[in-house]
């Protein structure tokens, strides 16, 4: 066991101080507020996943060029934020198979590139038909099939 | 209500992700923030620390080159740095325990998973200002007392082994 003594200090709180505020419960108006500054801004969310969707694909033909291409980090990333932001711009089968991709790129050696535009397509296609239904049947199946070829590629 | 005056508030926005960046800014001046400021890099936000002075650091995990747990790590503990005790609330779209662990280890204040709510936002801005945690130093951490409660009831020696951050992600090629 390490032996060196820890140092435990509060500083004074100077944000409170600051900010001021009460402390019952939050501010139901500022909540407000937002959700309506977030809903002026809805319309936009359809150009920027179509952004988005742009720079997945770019960032799959950089991880297509070769392992030293530097494609693999920026293709983690690009579908590390869709799978964060679709939800918010209503695509939730996106973030699903966004969220498959990431774990295909991160715990696969060498994730194979047609497992990938297998996810990328799907993606694609997904924003392509607007599909926003969490239920659509098709878009599901396909989900839990990227999912489940995942799952047993990990496994092998 | 809380009815802070959000608007004497600096924050910083640090994504990678332009309409990340945007929509949390949207948020927070839908809060009443005015005092903005935003940067697409750990390496950029390293940069406009000292002049943008920030109370709080909203951080994504995940970025290109410097990670967040890096320039977390970098603030607390670089003796560069212009304020290792400002607040950080780490924005990531992955929760495995393993990242909360990190991101607790390079001395985090809250995590906020992705994607962000209003909700969420604010409840986490709420954390940091009425709940600070007392600061912890050791021989390998410096930064938010990682416990929830009890701050003040450990006396003992040092149990927890070397901060496990590192640029271990995939998405830090140039870590």
């Amino acid at each position: 066991m390490n032996k060196t003594p820890i140092e435990i200090f509060t500083p004074p709180n100077m944000l409170k101080a600051k900010l001021g505020g009460t402390v019952v419960g939050l501010d139901m108006a500022a909540i407000a507020r937002a959700e309506a500054a977030l809903e002026s801004i809805k319309s936009e969310f359809a150009d920027w996943i179509g952004t988005d969707v742009a720079r997945l694909i770019e960032c799959r033909d950089a991880f297509a060029a070769g392992p030293d291409s530097g494609g693999r980090g920026a293709l983690y990333r690009t579908s590390h934020d869709l799978k964060g932001q679709a939800l918010t711009y209503e695509f939730p089968l996106v973030a699903r198979i966004a969220k498959s991709l990431c774990r295909l790129l991160e715990e696969s050696e060498a994730a194979p590139l047609g497992l990938v535009d297998a996810h990328v397509d799907a993606v694609r296609v997904v924003v392509r038909d607007n599909v926003r239904d969490e239920s659509n049947p098709t878009a599901v199946a396909l989900a839990g099939e990227l999912e489940a070829r995942v799952t047993e590629l990990l496994a092998e | 209500m809380s009815n802070y005056r959000f608007d004497r508030l600096r924050v910083l926005v640090v994504d990678d992700n332009q309409h990340m960046r945007k929509l949390v800014a949207t948020i927070l001046r839908g809060f009443g923030v005015v005092q903005l400021y935003e940067a697409a890099s750990a390496e950029q936000a390293w940069a406009m620390l000292r002049e943008s002075n920030p109370d709080v650091i909203l951080l994504d995990c995940i970025l290109e080159g410097m990670s967040g747990l890096e320039l977390a790590q970098k603030i607390r503990t670089s003796p560069a740095s212009p304020n290792p005790l400002v607040s950080i609330v780490m924005l990531t779209g992955d929760t495995h325990i393993d990242r909360v662990r990190q991101a607790r280890d390079a001395g985090i204040n809250e995590f906020l998973a992705k994607p962000v709510s209003v909700k969420g936002l604010l409840t986490r801005l709420s954390a940091v200002i009425e709940n600070p945690r007392p600061f912890v130093r050791t021989a390998e951490y410096f930064g938010p007392c990682r416990r929830r409660r009890n701050y003040n009831e450990y006396q003992g020696p040092e149990r927890r082994t070397k901060p496990a951050v590192s640029a271990g992600l995939v998405g830090s090629d140039a870590a």
